[in-house]
C-alpha cells in the first residue's frame, strides 16, 4: 500500500511534468501521425513488387509500433535521468522511502501510458487511411497492449542504464539515437529477415525488439503462435527493468 | 546529550583530490550545527557522507544510530545544494509530492506556509530564485524530520525571507529537530547554530559555538578610520597618527586609505579620536567593531590557505566527535 502510494506520487509528478510541456506533448503524439502519413499513405506498399515496402501494408504495423516502443522510453527515461543527476534529484530521492525499482516502476507506466496512446493514434490511423488488413479482436487488442506494456519495461530500463551513464543530456540523446536505429532496422520490423545476409540473421533474436515485431505480427497480420516472444519479451523485461533500477544512483 | 550524528575518520577522494580528509564529528540531538568553509573545502561532499549519499573511502557514519543507508528514512530530511526539483510542478504540488513519498506527512500548505510561500500556484521554475529556495526547504520539512540537513539553505533568498527561514531552523531546533546546515553567511551560522565547524580542504580545522570560536580567532576589538584621501599613499598625517597611537600601546595597521587600530576598548576610542585631531589627519569616517565569526572564519581559512597544509590546525580532528561546548583547536598552532 505504502509502495502503491509512492509510485503513484511519483507517476502523478512525472506525468503532469510531461502533459504541461506543450511542445513534447504535441511531439510526441504528432510523431506517430507523420510516420503512418509519410511511410504507410506517401510511400505505400507494393506487395510482391519490390521497393521500399514489399510486403502488405499490415505487415508494417509492428514496425510503426516499434518506433514509439523504442524511442520514447529510450529518449525520456534516458534524459529524465540525465536531468534528475544534475539536478540532484536522486540525491534527495535518496533520503526518501522511494526506493529505485519505485522511481522505476512510476516512470515506466507514465511511458506505457504515452506509448500506449500513440499506439492507439497508430492503429487508428492504420485502419482509417490505410488499405491494411488487420487481425484485431478485443483479446489480441489486448495482447498487442501486454507487448506494448512489456516492450515499453524492457526500453524504459535500457533508457534507465543510458541515464545513469553518460554524462550529460546530450551524452543521453547521442547514445539513444546510436542504440535505436540499428535496433530498429535489424529487429524484423520494417526489413525482412530475407534482406540480411544469412550470417547475420541470427543476430536478430539478440534485440528485444525482435520479440515485440514477431509476436504483434503474429497476433494482428499472421496469425501464428505469439506465446514464446511474449515470454522471452517478459524475461527480459524483468531483466532490462532490473537493470535500470540498479543503474539509478543513489549516490554521487 | 545523546549524538544524534556520529561521524568518524571520514575520507573521500575524487581523483587526487581528497574531499575529505579524516573528518571526525558528533552532532547532539536537538542541535544546530553550522558547518562554515571556503567554496571547495568538502562541505556538500560531507552532507553527502552523513546522508549515505556518497560512498566512503574510508571512515564510518551514524545518524541516529544507524547508517544513514539502513535508517528508516521518513526521519532524515535534506536540501541538497544547486537543488533543481522536477519541473512544470506549483510549490503546491511539489511539496504534495514529496508528501506523497512518506506515510505520514505534514500538509503542504502549512509547510508553504511555515516557509514564507505565499504563492503556491505558480510553476516552480516560473518562481524568483528566492521562493524557489524556499519551496526546496519546504520539501525537506514535508515528512517533520528528526535529523535535517540543509545545504546552504538561504542561498538566493532577500534578507526577509532569509530571517524567516532562520526563524523556522530555531523553531525546528526549539521542538527538538537536529540541524546540520552548511552556509557561508556568517551572521546565519553565528544566530542560528549551537556549534560552528570550520571545513577547509577536506579537514575540520576548528569547531566549537559561535562566542568560543570568535574569543579565540576572532582577533581584538578595533577601530577602523576610512581616511579622507585621493592619492594611493597614506597621508603623513595619517602616518604620524599612527606613530603616536603605536607609541601608546595600540596595534595598527594602515592601508593605502585606511587605518584599523586594534585592541581598542570603548573607553579607549577617545584617545584614538585625540590621536587623529592631534595630527589634524582627515577622516570620512571611524568605526569600532567587536570581532564576529566572520574575523574568526578569516583568521582559520587564511592560516589553512597560508599554511598550505590543513594539519596544522587539524590536530583536534580526533577529538572534535567528543566535543560539545567546548572549542577545539591545535595546541600548536595557537
Amino acid at each position: 500500500m505504502t509502495a502503491a502510494s509512492r509510485v503513484r506520487a511519483e507517476a502523478t509528478a512525472a506525468w503532469h511534468s510531461f502533459v504541461r510541456r506543450r511542445t513534447a506533448v504535441f511531439f510526441t503524439f504528432f510523431f506517430p501521425v507523420i510516420l503512418i502519413l509519410i511511410f504507410a499513405v506517401l510511400v505505400g506498399t507494393n506487395p510482391g513488387g519490390g521497393g521500399l515496402f514489399a510486403e502488405p501494408a499490415g505487415y508494417y504495423l509492428p514496425g510503426y509500433l516499434a518506433v514509439v516502443v523504442l524511442f520514447t522510453p529510450l529518449s525520456r527515461v534516458g534524459s529524465t535521468v540525465a536531468r534528475h543527476r544534475e539536478g540532484n534529484r536522486f540525491e534527495k530521492l535518496a533520503t526518501t522511502p522511494l526506493t529505485r525499482a519505485e522511481w522505476l516502476l512510476a516512470h515506466t507506466l507514465v511511458n506505457a501510458a504515452i506509448i500506449g496512446l500513440a499506439g492507439l493514434i497508430i492503429l487508428g490511423l492504420m485502419a482509417l487511411v490505410t488499405d491494411a488488413t488487420l487481425t484485431l479482436g478485443p483479446v489480441s487488442l489486448l495482447l498487442v497492449a501486454a507487448f506494448v506494456a512489456l516492450a515499453s519495461v524492457v526500453f524504459c530500463g535500457l533508457g534507465a542504464v543510458l541515464g545513469s551513464t553518460a554524462d550529460s543530456q546530450d551524452g543521453v540523446i547521442a547514445a539513444s539515437n546510436a542504440i535505436a536505429l540499428p535496433l530498429l532496422f535489424l529487429s524484423e520490423t520494417f526489413v525482412t529477415p530475407d534482406l540480411l545476409p544469412a550470417w547475420f540473421r541470427p543476430a536478430m533474436d539478440l534485440s528485444p525488439l525482435t520479440y515485440f515485431a514477431r509476436g504483434v505480427r503474429e497476433l494482428t497480420f499472421s496469425g501464428g503462435a505469439f506465446g514464446g516472444d511474449l515470454l522471452v519479451l517478459a524475461g527480459l523485461a524483468l531483466a532490462f527493468f532490473a537493470a535500470g533500477a540498479y543503474a539509478i544512483p543513489e549516490t554521487d | 546529550m545523546t549524538d544524534a550524528i556520529v561521524a568518524e575518520g571520514l575520507r573521500r577522494e575524487y581523483g587526487d583530490t581528497a574531499a575529505l580528509d579524516g573528518v571526525s564529528l558528533s552532532v547532539g540531538a536537538g542541535e544546530v550545527f553550522a558547518l562554515v568553509g571556503p567554496n571547495g573545502a568538502g562541505k556538500t561532499t560531507l552532507v553527502r557522507a552523513l546522508t549515505g549519499t556518497t560512498t566512503l573511502d574510508s571512515g564510518s557514519v551514524s545518524v541516529l544510530g544507524d547508517h544513514p543507508r539502513n535508517l528508516d528514512r521518513s526521519r532524515l530530511g535534506l536540501l541538497p545544494q544547486s537543488f533543481d526539483p522536477p519541473e512544470r510542478l506549483t510549490a503546491r504540488e511539489l511539496v504534495a509530492y514529496y508528501a506523497g513519498l512518506y506515510d505520514e506527512a505534514r500538509d503542504p500548505g502549512s509547510v508553504l506556509e511555515s516557509v514564507g510561500m505565499d504563492d503556491d500556484a505558480t510553476w516552480y521554475e516560473k518562481l524568483s530564485g528566492g521562493q524557489q529556495r524556499r519551496t526546496c526547504v519546504g520539501t525537506a520539512l514535508v515528512n517533520d524530520p528528526d535529523v535535517l540537513f540543509l545545504d546552504e539553505p538561504t542561498t538566493g533568498i532577500d534578507p526577509a525571507g532569509r530571517r524567516a527561514l532562520w526563524s523556522l531552523v530555531e523553531d525546528l531546533a526549539a521542538s527538538g529537530t537536529t540541524v546540520f546546515l552548511t552556509t557561508h553567511d556568517m551572521a546565519e551560522a553565528e544566530r542560528l547554530a549551537d556549534r560552528v565547524g570550520l571545513l577547509a580542504d577536506g579537514r575540520l580545522v576548528a569547531v566549537g559555538s559561535p562566542a568560543e570560536l570568535v574569543a579565540e580567532f576572532g582577533g581584538r576589538t578595533r577601530v577602523v578610520v576610512d581616511l579622507t584621501t585621493d592619492t594611493t599613499d597614506i597621508p603623513a598625517s595619517a602616518d604620524a597618527a599612527a606613530s603616536a597611537l603605536a607609541d601608546a600601546g595600540f596595534e595598527v595597521e594602515t592601508t593605502d586609505d585606511s587605518l584599523v587600530v586594534r585592541g581598542v576598548s570603548p573607553e579607549d576610542i577617545g584617545e584614538v579620536v585625540a590621536a587623529l585631531d592631534a595630527e589634524a589627519v582627515a577622516y570620512d569616517a571611524l568605526a569600532w567593531t567587536e570581532p564576529d565569526l566572520e574575523d574568526a572564519f578569516l583568521e582559520l581559512a587564511g592560516r589553512s590557505v597560508a599554511d598550505g597544509d590543513p594539519t596544522a590546525l587539524a590536530g583536534m580532528n580526533d577529538d572534535v566527535g567528543e566535543n560539545h561546548g567546548e572549542t577545539a583547536v591545535a595546541e600548536g598552532d595557537r
